[in-house]
């Protein structure tokens, strides 16, 4: 047992070295002072391909394009926010991400406290009261999901002849994890697309209460498929996977979430609802290099390329020209802002 | 549409897979408490073998190996709260309980090892649940016979387990001799039976059935492991076995029904029955748990040696 523990001390000392090791040699070969940009995870940690993944890849952008030195810690619980956010802040960085709407009082609390260091939150609202070294960055998710709604609207009735996977019942359903407000978004949206072309879609919601729970996601997915849905949009990080799964195993499509997850089962997800966070990132870092950072909450949506859906991918020619032109206009529209779309559930009377 | 539609085949299936992993590692824990060692780390257990049985269904492509090695890692892993609890006399609960936080430390670092990234892992390509089979003649049974006899197969090893473990505990040497090790241990090594042997063995078999119920979640009920998937199932597992009155067909009963209140609540939910916030649907298998626990607890009376350390001491020696 001892002898385990040294050996995995060494190693981990070992691969520590290195990485510093690594770093120093970058540094020789820049000769003006680095930008450090360093971000802290929620307890979703990194390879949650979602928004962990998605602010991680986004640092990895500011080092390629703007050749600034980054750093990531994870976070195992909740009260390791505050002290990974400060340790990161005491660590130099000019700029520190918090990755995460459950992260929003630590980084709010840190940020105050290191007033030198620059602070940004990934789906975390600044308001008036909020220190001036802190943006909040927010996404336009109803966007993205309105148009996953379009696309699923039409298919599951209009264009359900066009594969197998589709039924003529007219239902289609949304799966949940947290109910908290960037999923709350998506779900609206994505409600209101579908009723914008297809009212009479009758649109099946599961909150499950988790993001990682695979098994629940399933079970909610496949209580949709056997109420006749034919197409489950998963709104839950990891327990989405689930949902996917149970889709693919019932021979129904599935909307993905966040990120492009067709790479799941390439042959189930229709599209996924996405949010380009590593741009977002990117330019935040960038604001902090050209010295115009402000405080205060920035919203990306669809006029930055920040919302919106993935393609199709397999389902390229599943999909017909009418959905494809459908969703250009409706981004179109969006984009000259013709297009209302609300934001919460009680605004829709749910 | 009747108000009552959820109430169909389906919805008891789904009960079914819900409490599968509930079932297996409260079958385990019965087990282990009926030799006297308390055991509250099945949710650590089943991450390690959901974490083994994905890894190796993973690289080999044959998830009937991933369930060998998911099985067989939970046995092992169990072995450090035999080994504690047991040899080295630690209070049985704070084992558990340290079993439980370093399995999520020590698949987080394998989850980097083996693939590379933490989070989940990446699908495996082939998984228990293709091999989901109809038992012919009594599948057709109306109601139950989709429920029982259609299913994959951890599910059927559940069933036949508990059936085993329930004739095992009462009508074998060595059953017997594990529920003396939880009542009476001094008159067990009276008789000249190893009271540690026999503690040793009841952890080890109750990380077996922990393992399989990790197993069931990572390759059977789906393609990938999670870090954290088990999400507080090891922990119903517990509230199962203590509301089934530590005995395998009572741990069954209850397994059933938590399952049955998750499965509900998902139904509530699509048929949106009720118009409140969902945080009472998600919160509603937890507070089922509560109650039966709160309710039946008094009529369940524990081993009466459960959890109390046990010393030998040899003189001469």
């Amino acid at each position: 047992m001892k002898k385990g523990i040294r050996l995995a001390v060494l190693i981990i000392a070992a691969a520590m070295m290195l990485s510093v090791a690594s770093c120093k040699k970058e540094e020789k070969k820049a000769e003006e002072k680095k930008l450090l940009a360093s971000m802290a995870t929620d307890v979703g940690g990194l390879g949650d391909k979602s928004f962990n993944d998605g602010a991680n890849q986004g640092l990895e952008l500011v080092k390629e394009k703007l050749g600034a030195d980054v750093k990531v810690v994870e976070s195992k619980q909740q009260t390791d926010y505050v002290p990974n956010l400060i340790g990161l802040a005491e660590d130099g960085s000019d700029i520190v991400f918090a990755v995460g709407f459950l992260m929003e009082q630590a980084v709010k609390e840190a940020a105050k406290n290191n007033p030198d260091t620059k602070f940004a939150g990934i789906d975390i609202w600044a308001g008036d009261g909020d220190p001036s070294n802190f943006m909040g960055i927010l996404y336009k998710e109803h966007e993205s999901g309105y148009l996953a709604g379009v696309v699923a609207g039409m298919m599951t009735k209009e264009y359900a002849s066009a594969s197998p996977k589709f039924n003529d019942k007219n239902v289609v359903g949304v799966v949940l994890g947290m109910f908290i407000p960037p999923v709350e978004k998506f779900e609206v949206g994505f409600i209101q697309g579908v009723k914008s072309v297809n009212p009479d879609c009758k649109v099946l919601s599961v909150t499950t209460g988790s993001f990682v729970d695979q098994a629940k996601g399933k079970e909610a997915a496949l209580a949709m498929i056997e109420q006749g849905a034919d197409i489950v949009f998963q709104v839950a990080g990891l327990t989405g996977l689930g949902v996917i799964q149970a889709c693919k195993e019932k021979g129904v499509a599935a909307i993905g979430v966040d990120v492009d997850q067709s790479a799941v089962a390439p042959d189930t997800v229709l599209t996924s609802a996405v949010k380009q966070i590593p741009r977002t990132v990117y330019l935040a870092v960038e604001a902090v290099k050209n010295n115009t950072f402000t405080g205060g909450t920035k919203v990306y949506g669809i006029e930055d390329d920040a919302t919106g859906i993935s393609p199709f991918h397999e389902f390229e020619s599943v999909v017909p020209q009418a959905v494809k032109d459908k969703v250009a206009q409706v981004t179109a529209d969006m984009k000259a802002g013709k297009i209302k779309i609300e934001t919460t559930r009680a605004a829709l009377g749910m | 549409m009747s108000f009552l539609m959820f109430l169909n085949t389906d919805l008891l299936v789904a009960t079914v897979r819900l409490s599968t992993p509930i079932t297996l590692a409260a079958l385990g824990a019965t087990v282990c408490e009926r030799a006297g060692v308390v055991n509250i780390a099945m949710e650590g257990i089943m991450i390690i073998g959901a974490f083994f049985a994905a890894v190796t269904a993973f690289y080999t492509g044959n998830p009937w190996l991933g369930l060998a090695s998911g099985v067989l890692a939970g046995g092992i892993y169990s072995l450090i709260h035999a080994a504690a609890a047991i040899s080295l006399h630690l209070d049985h609960v704070v084992s558990g309980a340290v079993l439980n936080i370093l399995a999520f430390g020590i698949t987080r670092y394998l989850m980097v090892l083996f693939f590379g990234h933490p989070g989940t892992s990446d699908a495996i390509p082939s998984f228990l649940g293709d091999y989901q089979f109809a038992v012919p003649l009594l599948s057709k049974i109306p109601v139950l016979g989709p429920v029982f006899f259609n299913q994959t197969p951890i599910i059927y090893i559940s069933f036949i387990l508990v059936i085993f473990l329930a004739w095992f505990l009462k009508h074998t040497r060595t059953g017997l001799h594990i529920r003396a090790a939880g009542e009476h241990p001094l008159a067990l090594e009276t008789i000249g039976v190893s009271v540690y042997k026999i503690k040793y063995l009841a952890v080890f078999i109750s990380g077996l059935a922990s393992g399989l119920a990790g197993a069931y979640l990572s390759i059977e009920n789906n393609v990938s492991f999670t870090e954290g998937m088990t999400n507080g199932k090891g922990f119903i597992a517990l509230a199962a076995m203590i509301s089934g009155g530590w005995s395998a067909a009572g741990s069954f009963l209850s397994a059933l029904f938590f399952g049955f209140a998750d499965a509900l609540q998902i139904r509530f939910q699509v048929f949106r029955i009720f118009h409140v916030p969902e945080e009472l649907f998600i919160i509603f298998p937890y507070a089922a748990t509560i109650i039966a626990v709160a309710g039946f607890v008094r009529r369940s009376r524990p081993p009466k040696a459960d959890g109390v350390d046990f010393i030998i001491e040899k003189e001469n020696e």
